[in-house]
């Protein structure tokens, strides 16, 4: 079973990661954890310690559990900006700063980074209104670049092919096709993928209240840290990761929203995606990198998320999660292995560690952390 | 909000939605209605109130005139339309007070009645009788905001006079509708009033949900202490034994979100919270509005039949 520890700020629960059971659990993995999770309240995602949160948590659990692998996201630097506007200058001193707390962890911990860039980020232009269509258009949550389209009319795709904010639209069965799959059934899935172009974001009913300012760009390509590395990919990432821990410690990072234009650190140009298709800052994106490969169609933009929603459903604190994915890297990596990170409530689904502690906040609302031990037998 | 034309007092922006999506209706919240359905959520913007701590400011709290540009613009139909693409049970507006945006929610309220789709709200209940009677009229469901009783806390926190409206607005209610009941803890202000809250709320129907809500510091207030769970919890001990229902939440994993027979303290449906806005059903046991051990009513609102049950 794996063990869900909740720590609302100042009052701590336990559950059964599955089922959302209530649990009482013993032994001293989770002891200790809950120890983190008391010493670190979450400052909140917006917070200017957010990032420094990332960090000192981090520090103290490799100081308890002694892992061999961690996987750190440090994420103010994207959410500082989605929704209010930030000067170019604070925004670049806010990256500069997230590159801090990666060398302070590097030079305190002694394990050797292997930094990922999810992507630049690019002002707002314009909204493409799909209110109006005859058809079903569903925008996923935080997604600005994928929409899917259900019961398209033709009045709906003349609207499409007129508007200025679209780039194009594909038949599901082609974006299958895409990824070496041709028969998946899923009655969630769309009829059609839209995509916006640069500085475009979609309106569709279900979308958040709040208007974003900045959203990710046209990141076809990523920066990576890796030095020595030949990998072209972001297939090739796992890798990487394998081949470091031969010889080091080895520690993941994703800095959210830092592209190829903000990355600090030396890089090599990833491939983010394959042919048409790039991923934006999402767990299919991270389940790429941990698990090797393209895994946008485990878990797509644009799907009738609600279908799922609103029914007694396994993992009901792993965000769109419906059951733990398989293939992560750390599954079936036989030393220790931790993550720590301020994004959202899934890096305990997408790293596959034996502990993970995360930021528990909802649309910026700041609810505390979660951890979760998957595993204890390694101590 | 509202403009004077012509000797006639006018909605601003007629239609303008700042939400119109799919959710479960425990996460409004809405505990005792239809667990588990589906719900079409929408709002407007502006307030009557100037809550401190409010979770929706960037909504509540802005002129209509500037946020009118982000927002959706969705005649009845429209709306209609979409809550049966999504496959919604009902149509409940929950973003800010709907007493700010009456014309536009008549419409679309004639427009869910001849569809057969139920309304419902949540709402601060700060309005005149007359307001009251024309929601009523719109909706079968409520959900009213009981912030605080004292003059003192009504002025610093919220920025009305008196709660005294909004006592009499839920009494008025619950006489014919489902209503249930929320206020939001902050300690050192309103927490030393919950057993006067709940005497009052008991007075009208002991039977009335009462979700009491951690404080999410937000807005002005943010950055200020998270009420202390633990305390509140304690608080609330005598409140238990004069309100049938009691819910103590708005927090990610409280174990407080579990309906149970008032009779035998069996757990008749289990939810799990994810705070602000995420609650949902876990399961029901037995049949949801009769207890699966001792067999006793639970109050319930069964949207199907649109009727108060139980009571």
């Amino acid at each position: 079973m794996s063990t869900a520890i909740i720590d609302a700020r100042g009052w701590q629960n336990c559950f059964d990661l599955r089922t959302g059971d209530e649990a009482e659990i013993v032994g001293p993995v989770c002891e200790m954890v809950k120890a983190v999770l008391a010493g670190h309240p979450y400052p909140g995602d917006t917070d200017f310690t957010s990032n420094r949160w990332v960090t000192d948590t981090a520090l103290d659990l490799i100081g308890r559990y002694e892992p061999r692998f961690v996987f750190l996201t440090y994420a103010q630097q994207y959410f500082s900006g989605r929704y209010e506007s930030m000067a170019e200058g604070a925004r670049k001193d806010m990256i500069s700063r997230a590159f801090g707390e990666v060398e302070r962890f590097a030079d305190a911990s002694g394990f050797a980074p292997i930094i990922v860039g999810t992507g630049d980020m690019t002002p707002v232009t314009g909204i493409v209104d799909l209110t109006g269509l005859e058809g079903l258009a569903i925008c996923t949550h935080w997604s600005t670049r994928y929409t899917g389209l259900f019961d398209a009319t033709k009045k709906d795709l003349a609207f499409l092919e007129g508007h200025p904010g679209i780039e194009g639209y594909m038949p599901w069965s082609e974006v299958l096709s895409t990824f070496g799959e041709t028969d998946r059934k899923d009655a969630r899935l769309p009829e059609y993928l839209l995509m916006s172009r640069k500085g475009y974001a979609f309106r569709t009913v279900g979308i958040l209240m709040k208007v974003p300012v900045m959203i990710p760009s046209t990141n076809y390509h990523i920066p990576v840290y890796a030095p020595g590395s030949d990998a072209m990919n972001i297939t090739g990432i796992r890798g990487l990761i394998e081949e470091s821990l031969h010889e080091n410690k080895t520690a993941l990072i994703v800095m959210e929203g830092v592209g190829c234009d903000d990355f600090l650190w030396p890089y090599r140009s990833f491939g983010n995606g394959k042919d048409w298709f790039y991923y934006e800052p999402s767990e299919a994106q991270y389940m790429t990198i941990t698990s090797g490969r393209h895994r946008f169609i485990d878990f797509p933009s644009g799907n009738k998320y609600f279908d799922v929603d609103d029914r007694r459903r396994d993992y009901p604190f792993s965000g769109i999660f419906k059951s733990a994915p398989q293939g992560s890297f750390a599954d079936t990596f036989p030393g220790k292995s931790i993550a720590v990170g301020n994004k959202s409530m899934f890096m305990h689904m997408v790293t596959g560690v034996d502990i993970s502690v995360e930021c528990f906040a909802r649309n910026l609302y700041n609810q505390g952390t979660m951890a979760v031990v998957r595993r204890e037998n390694k101590v | 909000m509202y403009t004077r034309s012509a000797n006639n007092i006018v909605e601003r922006f007629p239609h303008r939605w700042s939400s119109c999506g799919a959710a479960v209706i425990e996460s409004v919240p809405f505990y005792h209605v239809s667990p588990g359905s589906r719900c079409l959520v929408i709002g407007t913007a502006s307030c009557n109130f100037r809550c401190r701590y409010c979770s929706n400011a960037f909504v509540a709290k802005e002129d209509p005139f500037v946020y009118v540009k982000k927002m959706y613009h969705l005649e009845p139909e429209d709306i209609i339309r979409a809550a049966r693409r999504l496959e919604c049970h009902s149509i409940v507006f929950n973003v800010n007070e709907p007493a700010v945006s009456i014309p536009s929610l008549v419409e679309l309220g004639a427009a869910a009645k001849a569809e057969g789709i139920p309304m419902g709200c949540l709402s601060n209940g700060y309005m005149t009788g007359e307001s009251v009677e024309i929601l009523a009229s719109i909706f079968s469901f409520f959900n009213i905001s009981l912030k605080g009783l004292s003059s003192e806390f009504n002025r610093r926190y919220i920025g009305i006079a008196s709660s005294e409206p909004i006592v009499r607005n839920i009494e008025r209610l619950a006489r014919g509708w489902h209503v249930e009941v929320t206020t939001p803890l902050i300690e050192g202000a309103n927490d030393g009033e919950i057993d006067v809250m709940a005497d009052i709320l008991s007075d009208i129907d002991r039977e009335i949900p009462w979700h009491v809500f951690r404080l999410l510091p937000e807005d002005e207030m943010k950055g200020e202490r998270y009420p202390d769970i633990s305390d509140i919890d304690a608080a609330l001990t005598s409140a238990r034994q004069k309100l049938r229902y009691i819910y103590f939440h708005n927090f990610v994993g409280s174990a407080w979100v579990n309906t149970q027979c008032p009779r035998c303290h069996s757990v008749s449906i289990e939810r799990v919270s994810l705070g602000c806005g995420g609650d949902k059903l876990k399961r029901v046991v037995g049949i949801g509005d009769r207890c699966p051990a001792c067999g006793s009513p639970i109050r319930m609102l069964n949207l199907v039949s649109n009727r108060k049950e139980n009571t």
